[in-house]
């Protein structure tokens, strides 16, 4: 499970807090919502939990499975379960997508003491995964998310989920971007990762998505703090009414 | 009124050698005559230095602190399977190798019988002979300043002269190996003369490697004479890859293209301490298309400057450069890119690219591009990007589990990639990743 305690996070080389004080816990088998307005911290959050080193942490703690993650390289946190899947994926030109895939499986497959796949039975997985997403193999040969559209780049972030088979999710406004159909293919693909042993928190402005990735609990990130909680219906109430009441409290 | 210069230790060297060796280099009185006139264009010349405009990165009067020993007609107790450590990942490559070590041709090791559409003749035994003279010196016109040449011209010792035949489509690359090897560090000056005749395609790889165990010094002088004919197709690959400490090589491509014709160049310096990469191209025939790239390693101290003009002579003519360095430690990158377009030049498309990724504080980067042109009906640009490996795109990588230093070279191969694709044989771009690989392992 994931805990996260009094977290407050500044930007790494300014004074300017952005996170002041967030405490979440979200149990392993659940789907957790954050939203909130822009500018709240909600991409933050994601990053600090993947481990990007632009941000500091101040004061408090982020536990995965009752260990503290703060001290883990972004590498070993994914060997420890954990995934972003990015609002804007990268591009990387010049390296093939399917040898990413391979590399990125293999090198968390190393740290976790399971035996690296072959490359032909790497390619029976990425065939299997691919296809349940809509994603043809001869994409991949290209260098990674290299003339993706937003939709193909979202779903590419899915299939690597697939296939490092995280077990704490982090979404970063997955949503951003996609048409009806491409939502609908992206939440499929999300659906079918949520198991008992994992954890995920979608990251989300709209509740649209929460249509298709009906969350346990949803959470309202304002001013760098979670303001409120609820089930899911605190995600329509939000529709309705807006963040405006999360930016008049004082912070 | 002309100010004497004192010459520097290596300057003095080069003459000695040059009249201890004249009796044995190889020749015909013609030969003689021009090696002579070589040795004294280069004891007024001099070795560049910086006060040159086109040397004012790589001062070489400062650099080269001695002439190492020529030797040549060595014959230096080696197998074939010397050859295929001493090339790497070449010889995967099914290719017919000419095989030089230390600047002298060695037939034992090289590729038995001969490659359809084409003749290969040592150049030792080509300046015997007066037609063959004439094309093995001809080509250099325009070059009297050029210092480095003319120790070329003057002490080189063996090479390749190397004729395809019109219409000849060549099956396999050729492969001109020049391995350095021995204990006893040595210069060696080589010459190729590569001539393509019209509408014929060949793929031509020169080489220069070393074998475990030689020397950690040692001096390279070499110089190619490319004429690629009427419609004819090059594709012309050079690979200095070394492992010496104090490894100097300096290095003189001279190319004229005919019309029509496809020119692609490729150079891999790495591994090498002190390298000077000159380029001339000059378009003798219209709607020809030059494609020139490479890619430049360099870490500890290591000083790599390519240096290439670009001449657009005639019209409708197509130029690409896409130049890209590696540099870590205090290493230093350098490029200068010329292209002239001359006032008939109309319709010229000229681009030119320089890349550099540093990989440390201290690397340093210089580019120099220079566009001289004269015609007004013209497309012509040109870009230079200097930066380090991107800092998003790593955290994306470690964050799907790759550790930083698999990232790293992920990245840095990408950035590499994009400059070998660019020769488009599958075969030879395996062998350069493979190069490139095996120095970003060290």
């Amino acid at each position: 499970m994931l805990e996260i305690k009094n977290l407050h996070v500044k930007i790494a080389e300014e004074d300017k807090p952005i996170l002041k004080g967030i405490d979440l816990v979200v149990p392993k088998g659940e789907v957790h919502a954050i939203m909130g307005p822009n500018g709240s911290g909600k991409s933050t959050l994601a990053y600090v939990l993947a481990g990007r080193d632009d941000y500091a942490v101040t004061e408090g703690d982020i536990l995965w499975n009752g260990e503290s993650i703060l001290e883990m390289a972004p590498d070993e946190r994914a060997a420890a379960g954990v995934f972003l899947a990015f609002q804007y994926p990268m591009e990387i030109p010049g390296v093939a997508g399917l040898t990413f895939l391979r590399t990125a499986t293999n090198a968390v497959r190393r740290k976790r003491g399971q035996e690296e796949l072959t490359t032909p039975e790497f390619m029976k997985l990425v065939k299997q995964k691919a296809g349940e997403l809509s994603i043809d193999v001869e994409m991949l040969k290209r260098p990674v998310n290299v003339g993706f559209s937003g939709g193909e780049k979202k779903r590419s972030e899915i299939l690597q989920m697939a296939l490092l088979e995280p077990t704490l999710c982090v979404l970063d406004e997955t949503d951003s971007g996609l048409d009806i159909d491409a939502l609908k293919v992206v939440s499929e693909g999300v659906n079918a990762l949520r198991s008992p042993e994992r954890a995920m928190l979608v990251i989300t402005h709209y509740q649209r998505l929460l249509n298709h990735i009906v969350p346990d609990k949803v959470h309202v990130l304002a001013q760098g703090r979670i303001q409120r909680s609820g089930g899911k219906e605190l995600a329509l109430e939000l529709e309705k009414s807006g963040y405006a009441e999360f930016g008049e409290k004082a912070a | 009124m002309t100010v004497a210069v004192m010459k520097t230790k290596a300057e003095q060297s080069f003459a000695e050698g040059f009249n201890e060796m004249r009796a044995t280099l190889p020749g015909s009185a013609a030969v003689r005559e021009a090696r002579e006139g070589a040795a004294r264009r280069f004891e007024e010349l001099g070795l560049p230095h910086r006060r040159i405009e086109e040397w004012k990165y790589t001062d070489l009067r400062s650099a080269v602190k001695e002439a190492l020993p020529a030797r040549t007609g060595d014959k230096l107790a080696m197998t074939i399977a010397d050859v295929i450590v001493a090339i790497g990942p070449l010889a995967q490559i099914d290719a017919h190798r000419i095989v030089f070590v230390n600047g002298a041709h060695r037939p034992d090791l090289s590729s038995r019988g001969s490659l359809a559409g084409l003749e290969v003749e040592s150049l030792a035994s080509a300046l015997e002979d007066a037609q063959a003279t004439e094309s093995a010196l001809s080509g250099f016109a325009g070059q009297e300043s050029n210092a480095v040449l003319a120790l070329n011209t003057a002490y080189m010792s063996d090479g390749a002269v190397v004729r395809v035949h019109a219409e000849a489509e060549l099956e396999k690359p050729l492969l001109l190996v020049n391995i350095r090897a021995g204990a006893q560090p040595c210069f060696a000056a080589v010459r190729n003369v590569l001539e393509v005749g019209a509408k014929a395609s060949a793929r031509i790889v020169e080489a220069f490697v070393s074998l475990p165990g030689a020397a950690s010094d040692g001096q390279i002088n070499t110089a190619t004479q490319i004429s690629v004919g009427d419609d004819a197709r090059l594709t012309h690959v050079k690979v200095a890859a070394d492992d010496g400490s104090a490894v100097t090589h300096l290095a003189n491509w001279i190319a004229r293209l005919g019309k029509a014709c496809e020119y692609r160049g490729f150079q891999l310096t790495q591994g090498i301490n002190l390298a000077r990469n000159q380029i001339q191209v000059v378009f003798d025939g219209e709607d020809a298309k030059l494609d020139l790239s490479g890619v430049f390693l360099g870490r500890g101290g290591d000083h790599v400057d390519t240096t290439l003009v670009v001449d657009h002579a005639v019209p409708g003519c197509e130029s690409r450069e896409l130049f890209k360095a590696v540099l870590d430690d205090h290493s230093r990158g350098i490029f200068q890119g010329k292209i002239i377009v001359q006032s008939v030049a109309q319709k010229t498309d000229g681009k030119q690219m320089s890349q550099a990724l540093l990989l440390s504080p201290d690397a340093e980067f210089d580019s120099k591009p220079e566009l001289e042109i004269f015609a007004d009906d013209v497309v012509c640009g040109h870009g230079a990007t200097c930066a380090e490996l991107d800092k998003d795109l790593l955290f994306y990588c470690q964050s799907r589990g790759i550790p930083t230093d698999v990232a790293r070279v992920l990245l840095i191969e990408s950035f590499i990639g994009e400059a070998v694709a660019l020769v488009e044989d599958e075969a030879i771009n395996e062998a350069l990743m493979g190069f490139a690989r095996g120095w970003l392992s060290k």
